[in-house]
């Protein structure tokens, strides 16, 4: 469940950081800023309180619009959405500043390299940048994902029956707080080294690829 | 735009920022120190203290600091030699349980931060000290220490933000700061966007804050590296 | 009653793994010594000063300072020294010069001088600063005292730590390469500040590939082969018709 969330929360928070880091590089004054704004905002504010403004935010307009199609009463967001929603949106302000990282680090030397040898603007992005932009991005990458893993921790407040909140629940009902949150811990504890291993691992197998690019940085 | 809920909402919260302002001194300063003691162990040279300092970053690390806090909070209390100890009265309060989990959990990040600072001085440089005699404490605290710290600042800022964001957690345990006065303004009053607008600008200016004093302290600790001052130009 | 030489090396051996880098090698230095240590890259110099630091552990072998030797001991399988006091206090005697200058970064060049006086020999700061201004005008950059070593050029950064060594009055002055690492147009600098100890009378163990210097400077040179001291003797027989071959193939490649 944990890892659901993470993963759900890691592809949204791709997909806007991914947009963010576009904006930001854009060049544009309006899009840039933008882009400053969430990034700031969404890496600046404590976690629990963007859980708070998704799901209550989410559930007051999830009834908003209930209402409106004619249903009486309170709906709630489904934790599972609001918590990888939550997540996602954090994870996005850090993945974007991961990408925009990335991407000007690439974009230096590169760029040139392959105008030189006469590649269209789109091939140019297609082929050299995006594989890249990839490579240098996946250890931030990694630190982001090892960051929403234990963010989603927090969503255990929203009330999914997630690690966090399974650990929590048992705990209360048979006053072992000590071993259950014991047990908790140790289960993120073996997530954590696990996907540790597993992006060392990527990112080894990304820099063999490309062997002639690691001395350039 | 409603000025006047917005505003009311800016007092009540307000009113709790010494308690999070409290959180966050106290668990940073005790997270430091116990970082210096963590790193010291981590590459002292013993090795028991090093394992020991290892394990201690890959558990505090690698697990949520809400986990870690409701253990001391909750977990703690089971135990009978805690209850009857000396130190109860001072277990007891969520607050001081909020920041020991704090301060634990952030000398196991800043642990790992400040290493990456000693692995970054000069070897040549400790070495030109101990040419001269040098040796031991006075190494560190001349030489080593001073470098280190340089190198440590920009990710060290990152964490120290963090903590400032990380003492919201302080909620779940009971203790009223901002996040959690938020939390209670928005399940009274269902207005979620003006109460989170105005808990986001308070933190969003407590870490501008803490960022530029860190960015004044890394410009002061960076003269060595700027340009020669015209005065010794010649 | 015989002078006590300033430093005594007698027998240092020492290898790195299997590849046995210096093989017994001795060596005295009197008061007012200069000796000019020469030697092909790769036969041990560096090594051989860092053993008389103890920057590197010896695996055998006795050095002594002032009549003072360093006391070692064997401990699981290796020599050790017996004491890091003594150690301290020794080094603090040995004044080293490196061929990357090693200057303190974060100090000012004032502060890199009076760093190991006010530090290591608890002296008191007012009397080291003023003797650092008199090395620091000695060595001829007076007025960089409170400039950063990133901001001098390699000659200057040098002479600072030439300046740096002197301020710890050491009984010996060790110079590893200490102008290899610099342009051509500012070895001549070091070389006028090196040269002007020597006639002082301070005691120096010079390691160069400067033959002007070694000839004309020194009163003793030594020549390094294999890890031994393939030869020995003042500068006029040692580039003169007394030269062993290997010396005289060695100094062949300069003049080449
Ligand atoms: N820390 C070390 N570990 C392993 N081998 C070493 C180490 N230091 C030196 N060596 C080896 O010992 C030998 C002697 O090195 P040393 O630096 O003393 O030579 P050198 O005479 O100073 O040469 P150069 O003129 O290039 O400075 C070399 O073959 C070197 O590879
Ligand atoms: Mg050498």
């Amino acid at each position: 469940m944990t890892l659901a969330v993470t993963a759900v929360a890691l592809l949204i928070g791709a997909v806007l950081g991914a947009i963010v880091a576009a904006a930001k590089l854009s060049g544009n004054r309006v899009l840039s800023f933008l882009g400053s704004v969430y990034t700031t905002v969404f890496r600046g504010v404590p976690e629990l309180l963007i859980i708070y403004l998704i799901y209550f935010g989410g559930s007051t307009a999830v009834t908003a619009i209930g209402q409106a199609m004619g249903y009486e009463g309170f709906l709630g967001l489904p934790s599972f959405a609001a918590g990888a929603l939550a997540v996602g949106i954090i994870s996005g302000s850090y993945q974007a500043e991961v990408f925009r990282g990335a991407y000007l680090a690439v974009a230096k030397g590169e760029l040139e390299a392959a105008s030189a040898i006469g590649m269209s603007r789109a091939l140019r992005f297609r082929r050299i940048i995006m594989p890249q932009v990839l490579r240098y991005a996946l250890p931030g990458v990694g630190n982001v994902w090892q960051l929403s893993l234990k963010d989603s921790a927090l969503i255990s407040v929203t009330g999914l029956a997630e690690l966090m909140r399974t650990s929590q629940v048992a705990a209360g009902s048979t006053r072992q707080y000590f071993l259950f949150f014991i047990v908790g811990g140790a289960l993120y504890l073996v997530l954590t080294s696990l996907s540790d291993q597993v992006f060392d691992r990527a990112e080894r197998r990304a820099n063999r690829s490309m062997p002639s690019a690691m001395g350039q940085v | 735009m409603d000025i006047a809920f917005l505003s009311s909402t800016m007092v009540t919260l307000l009113k709790a920022l010494p308690v999070t302002l409290a959180l966050f001194a106290l668990s940073v300063t005790i997270g430091c120190v116990l970082a210096l003691v963590i790193v010291w162990m981590r590459v002292g040279g013993n090795r028991y203290l090093a394992a020991f300092a290892k394990g201690y970053i890959f558990v505090f690390r690698g697990s949520p600091l809400l986990i870690q806090m409701f253990l001391v909070f909750y977990g703690l209390a089971q135990f009978d030699f805690i209850r009857n100890g000396p130190l109860w009265p001072l277990l007891r309060e969520p607050f001081v349980c909020a920041v020991l989990s704090l301060a634990l959990c952030t000398g196991g990040y800043s642990a790992e931060i400040f290493r990456g600072g000693i692995r970054s001085v000069p070897p040549r440089e400790i070495e030109a000290a101990r040419a001269i005699g040098m040796s031991g404490f006075l190494l560190v605290r001349r030489i080593i220490a001073p470098i280190a710290l340089r190198y440590a600042l920009p990710a060290y800022s990152t964490e120290v933000v963090l903590m400032m964001k990380s003492t919201s957690l302080a909620s779940l345990v009971t203790v009223w700061e901002v996040t959690g006065v938020a939390q209670r303004l928005i399940s009274h009053t269902y207005r979620t966007m003006e109460v989170f607008l105005c808990a986001a600008v308070i933190y969003l200016v407590l870490n501008f804050i803490v960022l530029q004093a860190m960015a004044l302290l890394e410009h002061v600790l960076s003269r060595h590296l700027r340009a020669a001052p015209p005065a010794a130009k010649v | 009653m015989p002078e006590v030489p300033r430093l005594s090396v007698r027998d240092i051996r020492k290898s790195f793994g299997s590849h046995e880098v210096l093989r017994g090698i001795s060596l005295e230095a009197r008061d007012g010594d200069v000796i000019s240590l020469l030697g092909a890259s790769g036969s041990g110099k560096s090594t051989f000063l860092r053993c008389i630091n103890l920057l590197e552990v010896a695996d055998g072998g006795e050095v002594w300072v002032d009549g003072e030797q360093i006391r070692m001991v064997q401990k699981g399988g290796r020599n050790r020294p017996a004491s890091q006091k003594q150690v301290d206090h020794i080094r603090a005697e040995l004044g080293m010069v490196f061929q990357s200058f090693n200057l303190w970064s974060h100090m000012t060049i004032l502060q890199n001088v009076v760093e190991g006086p006010v530090h290591v020999l608890k002296r008191p700061r007012a009397e080291c600063v003023e003797e650092a201004h008199a090395l620091l005008r000695k060595v001829g950059i007076g007025d960089k005292a409170d400039a950063y070593p990133a901001h001098l050029s390699g000659g200057q950064q040098q002479r600072a730590a030439i300046a740096r060594a002197l301020a710890m009055k050491p009984k010996v002055m060790l110079f590893d390469e200490p102008t290899s690492a610099l342009d051509p147009e500012l070895v001549g600098e070091v070389l006028r500040v090196m040269r002007a100890l020597a006639e002082e009378g301070t005691t120096m163990l010079v390691v160069t590939h400067e033959m002007g210097f070694a000839r004309n400077v020194s009163n003793r040179v030594a020549f390094m082969r294999e890890g031994l001291v393939d030869s020995m003797g003042p500068p006029q027989e040692m580039f003169g018709a007394g030269a062993s071959p290997a010396f005289r193939q060695f100094i062949g490649h300069f003049q080449a």
